[in-house]
């Protein structure tokens, strides 16, 4: 069946480590640097998953997710360079638009941490299925119910878009506009969206039967059929990322009393 | 729309028809951005499904309709979003309240209960906008209001949110509305109804 997800097995280092663990990444990687201060350890991690994509040959994976952010971005510096109010160094000109450095540098440290946290999520996201993702918080606690949730989002939001073209098409081929005028597209709007809703709701009766007749809603504890299991490196990799943050919050703590400074 | 229903908002129960009810409005949500943007429409329509299941099966299920449809983006498109996942929420918990308490019958309840909507997001985007963002939205409309503004304060950040969150909250509760109302009673009498169950 199809599904949105963006995760590939490639039996990697991080196809093997628990998604609790990847998920810990993720946090250590954004919280790490807000932590010690300073460019340089956000550089160093955002090139560590970088090194940790290409390792796994997922690199080029996550050129759709750095496009979708790009192209914000893009726009933060624009807005920045040229716009930031207050006092400012020239740095070039564009007819009567004057670039500013301190728009410009402001605006880098967005993209930059932007950056840092798109590749760290890369590294949770593109090495980790979703059913294992499930598996660790429907042991963690939560409801298997909502587990099913979860992953059974990945198989029907596809199956709702690719409902949208036969919509389209089937629209059209009644005389419906769907270019030209502002007006012309809004009117559109509803004839396209309306059958999807009404045919998603009438799926949505029909699952919940199936669902319930073969026992959604029982109390037995529910066993997995599919257990992951993470390999030898989880817990060293856990531990060192634990150690890492705590060793970030003791640097803040020091900083705060102003006993270690980080060279800007 | 429904009118004042007994009982607590708070106190559903999440049953089956609830809990499929989410995927779908997730789906919906989904669907709503996707049309947006291949008819170049100005404003994102992506919180259709959140409110459509805030109407039927109360806040809880909108907040967790519309979180997850930004844990959804997070997951396969743009991490960055699952942060604005606590905005969905706050969208589906303000509508479905409304809802609850008869504000989606008439126009002029559409239009307040779009304009609570549209303020609760900007309470909640604009300090992620500014955190991630330097206070950007992406959008051209907003962000052209954001630099005539300087680029830069929470004011000019909040100004650019209004701008598009408010007009896209009002149409999508106008179309929310419009949609609930042909929807099938027994549809949605699987949500309303005081113990509701397929047994």
């Amino acid at each position: 069946m199809k599904s949105i997800s963006l995760f590939e097995e490639k039996h990697s280092f991080l196809n093997g480590l628990s998604p609790e663990t990847k998920l810990l990444y993720v946090v250590v990687a954004i919280a790490f640097p807000a932590l010690v201060g300073g460019t340089v350890p956000q550089l160093a991690i955002m090139l560590l998953s970088i090194a940790l994509l290409a390792g796994s040959k997922i690199l080029t994976k996550s050129k759709p997710i750095i496009a979708v952010s790009g192209f914000v971005l893009l726009t933060v510096v624009i807005v920045q360079t040229f716009f930031r109010g207050g006092a400012y160094t020239e740095l070039f000109r564009i007819g009567p638009l004057v670039a500013r450095r301190e728009g410009f540098d402001y605006s880098l440290g967005i993209v930059l941490n932007v950056f840092n946290i798109i590749f760290a999520f890369c590294v949770f996201v593109l090495a980790t299925k979703p059913s294992d993702m499930m598996q660790s918080m429907v042991r963690r606690g939560i409801s298997p119910r909502l587990g099913y949730v979860f992953v059974s989002l990945f198989q029907i939001i596809p199956q709702m878009t690719e409902h949208t073209s036969t919509i389209t098409d089937a629209q059209r081929s009644r005389g419906m506009q769907t270019e030209g005028s502002l007006g012309t597209r809004v009117r559109a709007f509803l004839p396209l969206i309306s059958p999807v809703i009404m045919s998603s709701f009438t799926d949505t009766r029909e699952r919940s039967i199936a669902l319930e007749v073969r026992g959604f809603n029982s109390h037995e504890r529910k066993t997995f059929l599919d257990e992951f299991v993470p390999s030898s490196a989880d817990r060293p990799v856990r531990i060192a990322l634990l150690a890492l943050l705590t060793l970030g919050v003791a640097f803040f703590v020091l900083r705060i009393v102003g006993v270690v400074s980080w060279p800007r | 729309m429904s009118s004042k229903r007994e009982g607590s908002p708070w106190s559903l129960k999440l049953n089956t028809a609830s809990l499929v009810l989410i995927p779908a409005a997730i789906g919906i949500n989904y669907v709503g951005k996707l049309f947006a943007s291949m008819l170049k429409l100005p404003l994102w329509l992506d919180s259709i499904g959140t409110c459509l299941s805030a109407c039927m099966a109360g806040p809880v299920v909108g907040a967790l309709s519309g979180f997850l449809t930004n844990v959804i983006y997070g997951l396969t498109m743009d991490p960055i979003s699952t942060v604005y996942g606590l905005t969905q929420a706050g969208i589906g918990i303000a509508v479905g309240l409304m809802a609850w308490y008869g504000h989606m019958r008439k126009a002029p309840g559409i239009l307040v209960a779009g304009l609570v909507a549209g303020l609760v997001a900007v309470c909640i985007s604009t300090p992620l906008n500014m955190a991630f963002w330097g206070g950007s939205t992406g959008n051209v409309w907003g962000d052209a209001a954001f630099a005539a503004m300087g680029s830069q304060g929470f004011l000019a950040s909040a100004v650019d949110e209004i701008i598009v969150d408010l007009p896209d909250k009002i149409v999508v509760l106008f179309i929310t509305a419009g949609i609930y109302k042909v929807l099938p009673k027994s549809l949605i009498s699987l949500y309303q109804a005081k113990d509701e169950s397929l047994d």
